[in-house]
């Protein structure tokens, strides 16, 4: 890696400051380390965040909860309300590559962490994502690529954390100019939707300081499948929350990662579910509704009906908790 | 002829491994532990082209950097590099980071070649981009093989299927990477291998450096595992001598796990077409063959152990009257084979037992039965008998796809060969007695992990009447009397019958000399005290009779497939393995074990995986080069048959052969419908099932 300066932030004004136009935060690591060793990122200053006061605690309000981007995720993992309050969170937190990465890494760096394309992260590849002029993995190894996209680039957002939050409808509280700017998960990744050279919708400076999540929604459910049964990406993930009245779902969200940019989320089919008595049949309609535009490549056509089967298991798994 | 004892205390039993101690509390020194006086970091500059010639590599800006103490160039002159990751230049310095800096201010010209072929499918077109100047990637013809008449036999056949079974590249990846510290000055050469192999290392060395045979030591003391890749010092070794003798100081040069995806060699990828006929009653009748596979730019140099090439047994274990097999490489840009546990054996079994499941559904017959049938194999019909009692096969198979539910349960079962496996007759070693009773046992054998230094100890106190915790073993040092390189499952029946001729000899002279008619056991220490001041040392070599070859093994699987998410969960393995006499009975099931998972490996998770644009590895990572983790491995069962009349036998390699066969024949048997190509994962089971719609820009 390219030789940098170090420093640790006691305020999140003075981490801003010194991160200035070239510099990276620092907190868990996982994904800015290697991205740092293989040279595709380059900073000039490392700010430690580490010691940012308050940013490590997870709030429990009665309408909302506040989860500090320090947060670890093995943290989340262990939190025995989570478990309760928000099972979708606890699943994915639990799902997340190893303990020994779970114990160091952070919410916040889990929803900024890079593409994993191997074509971006394959050293002397110079694809789309790296200013290039090509997508290799349009017409090469796309196994793992996105079955949507709006725009050339077809590397999907990998965040179990992301999925789980997009269908909780949590918010994103981000230090942006010296304000807190409120972003959904929609917003958060928006920008990866157009823009082959984003990762997410995050400028330079920008700070994830809390995610705040609704508690109204009291059902929810995770689900992902990797080749692998532990320590492996998803190759599909799917989150679903909603309240549940009289049987009935109200506020339904699903959302699905590894298969866009973007937390994939479809309005239709979550007013589709709004009052209905969860079923096969409706969430079989629901999975033909989130997946209906989905275009397919090569080699990863099989995420269509693998995505649908997750749909749907997360739907009944939600009726289930209720 | 020598005969091992038939009433044991060590042999066959259980002793927990002697430096079990010193690997848990860290004290063992692995070679990428070794910290010799004033020793450098050594890294390589790999070609980022997958065709290009060199023109020139300008190495002073890298030579000037802090820190930097030598660099030097892989080849002289203009070269061709023909393949991602080949080695140009190597630098030596005082950390990690000033070897990276150096790396990358090596200025390198070059002519790229936009020309080359990284798909085996691809390459053997005729217009196909040419690996190598001027000479075809495939030969216009393979070579075939031919027994009695298969035109005349396959219309005698009352069923015959047709498959295109195929298995990727698997990559060499030990727990610990390639690598070595070399120290050359003008008194010699020292090397802290990680290898297989000390003496093909030490005679490599010499011949790479032109320096004489005595003038290198090699030493290993504890290496984290080989399989196949570890048997020269590699170019990673010659590199990091000639980087010593320019900087004067040791280089330590240990391959990252990039490399580890690039050069180090590979198991070849196998594309199998195998058509298959039996007659009414299930006797195999006919059997054809045309398989290719890829050794990358070609066999490579260090195959020790056999099998740097494409070719594969066929057809696998069975006696079929009627064949014709078709073989030939075809080379690829792309890092070249080398031997790999038990090479050539998964693929071939991969194959021929999917094609036998195949034709045993088509035949309405069980294909436990179908086995029986068909293999010549005593042993194995055996082991097939014990195996399908123990595993309860008779209750739990179920005609292919009858399993109820979305989550299916399939069985399947396999069998190992392996030819070799025998001792290697040159094996020598040597023992010196104390007068205070204290003995070590000294042999130029390494231990790969497998337990070789239990083993020794094992024999030596069985055949000398004492405890293997008295018994101070001495191995990896090219110094001590020539052991066998660790490949072929060969060491145990080496050094067995050596170290029983050494504590024969030992024993013969120390009775002598302490004039006690019996020195062994309870006498030790007397007959011991006899010898006065001077230590007693006796020599001993590998003999006839102790040991033999030709390992036997089945393995049965039970999965559970999701047929919505295409999830393969291995529920059950058990292996029924024969080698011979057993030695250590833990270190022997742990081969097995370690056998097993990699063959679930090999059936699920990895595969190489190239881009036919760039021509790069895109997998070179445990992220994406996906390898069995605890969470994955199923339970293991084993069943050992003790042959003590067979003598030893190695059992490193036939533990591996079946597994993938097995889980494949279980998924087939699930689902009922075949996943012909490995590794099987969610996405080609979904598709078995026709569940994958067709791409939309297709």
């Amino acid at each position: 890696m390219k030789a940098f300066t170090y420093a640790t932030a006691h305020s999140t004004a003075s981490a801003r400051e010194l991160v200035a136009d070239n510099g990276a935060y620092l907190a868990g690591g996982n994904d800015l380390l290697n991205l740092l060793k293989e040279y595709l990122v380059s900073a000039n200053i490392l700010v430690n965040i580490k010691s940012l006061p308050g940013l490590d605690k997870i709030e429990r309000g009665e309408k909302f909860w506040m989860i500090g981007s320090l947060v670890t995720v093995a943290q989340i993992e262990d939190d025995q309300d989570i478990k309760k309050v928000f099972p979708s969170l606890h699943a994915a937190a639990s799902e997340v590559a190893s303990q020994q990465i779970r114990n160091v890494a952070t919410v916040g760096g889990n929803l900024a962490q890079h593409s994993r394309c191997w074509y971006f992260r394959q050293r002397d590849t110079v694809c789309l994502k790296k200013n290039g002029d090509l997508c290799y993995a349009r017409n090469g190894e796309n196994r793992y690529h996105s079955l949507f996209t709006g725009n050339t680039c077809i590397s999907p957002v990998v965040s179990s954390l992301a999925t789980t939050f997009a269908a909780l409808d949590a918010t994103a509280i981000v230090l942006r100019d010296g304000k807190e700017t409120r972003l959904s998960m929609a917003e958060l990744y928006h920008r990866a939707w157009e823009n082959p050279l984003a990762h997410n919708s995050l400028e330079n400076g920008d700070l994830i300081l809390r995610v705040e999540i609704p508690t109204a929604r009291t059902a929810s459910a995770y689900l992902q499948i990797s080749d692998k049964h532990a320590f492996d990406w998803a190759l599909v993930s799917c989150a679903a929350a909603a309240e549940i009245e009289n049987g009935k779902l109200k506020s339904p969200r699903v959302a699905l990662g590894s298969i866009s940019p973007v937390p994939h989320q479809v309005e239709a089919a979550n007013s589709f579910l709004d009052g209905k008595v969860l079923d096969e049949a409706t969430a079989t309609q629901a999975a033909d509704m989130i997946l209906k535009d989905a275009k397919p490549l090569e080699h990863n056509a099989y995420k269509v009906p693998l995505a649908h089967a997750l749909i749907r298991r997360t739907l009944l798994k939600l009726k289930g908790d209720a | 002829m020598s005969s091992w004892p038939t009433e044991t205390k060590y042999i066959s039993h259980s002793t927990a491994r002697i430096d079990a101690p010193a690997k848990l509390t860290g004290k063992a020194r692995y070679a990428s532990d070794i910290q010799a006086e004033g020793w450098l970091y050594g890294m390589i500059l790999r070609s980022k082209w997958p065709a290009a010639k060199i023109l020139s590599v300008n190495l002073d800006k890298a030579r000037q950097l802090p820190g930097i103490k030598a660099a030097v160039v892989a080849r002289e002159g203009e070269f061709n590099v023909r393949y991602y990751g080949e080695e140009i230049a190597a630098v030596a310095g005082t950390s990690k980071q000033a070897c990276l800096d150096a790396l990358r201010a090596i200025d390198v010209k070059a002519e790229v070649r936009h020309e080359f072929v990284v798909n085996e499918t691809d390459a053997r077109k005729s217009d196909s981009p040419q690996v190598w100047d001027g000479t075809p990637n495939a030969p216009a013809t393979p070579h075939v093989r031919e027994n009695g008449s298969v035109d005349t036999a396959f219309p005698e056949c009352a069923a015959v299927i047709e498959g295109f079974y195929t298995t990727p590249v698997q990559i060499h990846n030990p727990m610990e990477t390639m690598g070595n510290t070399v120290s050359w000055t003008d008194e010699g050469v020292t090397a802290w291998a990680s290898t297989q192999g000390i003496a093909s290392v030490r005679d490599g060395l010499a011949g790479a450096l032109q320096v004489d045979h005595s003038q290198v030591r090699v030493i290993t003391e504890y290496m984290g595992g080989g399989f196949g890749a570890k048997f020269g010092a590699g170019a990673e070794g010659v590199l990091a001598a000639k980087l010593s003798k320019a900087a004067k100081a040791p280089v330590r040069l240990m391959l990252t796990r990039f490399d580890q995806a690039l050069a180090v060699g590979n198991r070849p990828s196998s594309f199998q077409k195998i058509k298959m006929g039996a007659l009414a009653d299930g006797t195999l009748h006919a059997f054809e063959a045309e398989n290719y596979g890829t050794a990358g730019i070609g066999g490579g140099a260090d195959a020790g152990g056999g099998g740097g090439g494409a070719d594969i047994p066929m057809p696998y274990l069975y006696k079929v009257p009627n064949t014709r097999v078709k073989q030939s490489a075809v080379a690829i840009n792309a890092g070249s084979a080398r031997a790999f546990r038990a090479p050539g054996n998964p693929p071939a079994s991969f194959g021929m037992e999917s094609a036998m499941d195949d034709l045993a559904v088509k035949l309405g017959l069980d294909p436990l039965e179908f086995r029986l049938k068909n293999d010549p194999n005593p042993i194995r019909q055996r082991e097939y008998k014990m195996g399908a009692e123990k595993f309860g096969w008779k209750n739990k198979y179920q005609k292919p796809g009858s399993s109820p539910g979305i989550v299916k349960t399939g069985i399947g079962c396999a069998g190992a060969a392996w030819p070799a496996g025998g001792g290697s007759k040159s094996t020598q070693g040597e023992a010196q007695i104390n007068p205070d009773g204290s003995i070590e046992i000294r042999l130029g054998v390494q231990d790969i992990g497998t337990g070789t230094r239990t083993v020794i100890a094992v024999v030596a106190a069985e055949i000398l009447g004492l405890k293997p915790e008295q018994i101070t073993v001495r191995v990896g040092d090219t110094n001590f009397p020539p052991g066998p390189g660790s490949g072929g499952s060969t060491t145990c029946p080496s050094v067995s019958p050596t170290v029983f001729d050494v504590c024969q000899n030992a024993l013969q002279q120390l009775q002598a000399q302490s004039g006690l008619a019996d020195a062994r056991g309870e006498n030790w220490f007397a007959a011991c005290k006899k010898l006065g001041v001077n230590p007693l040392v006796v020599h001993g070599k590998w003999q006839e009779g102790l040991s033999s070859s030709r390992a036997a093994g089945v393995q049965f699987a039970e999965v559970e497939v999701d047929t919505e998410t295409g999830l393969v969960t291995v529920k059950k393995i058990l292996g029924v393995h024969d080698c011979g006499l057993i030695i250590n009975k833990v270190t022997l099931e742990s081969q097995i074990n370690g056998g097993i998972i990699m063959g679930m490996g090999y059936a699920l998770y990895e595969e190489r995986v190239m881009d036919d644009l760039s021509g790069v590895v895109l997998n070179p990572n445990f992220e994406t080069y996906k390898m069995p983790g605890i969470a994955d491995v199923p339970d293991i069962e084993i069943i050992l048959v003790n042959m003590p009349e067979r003598g030893v036998i190695g059992i490193g390699e036939p533990a591996t052969v079946p597994t993938a066969g097995a889980i494949a024949n279980a998924v087939a048997n699930a689902i009922g419908a075949r996943v012909s190509s490995l590794p099987i994962t969610p996405a080609k089971v979904l598709a078995a099932l026709g569940k994958v719609p067709p791409p939309v820009n297709a």
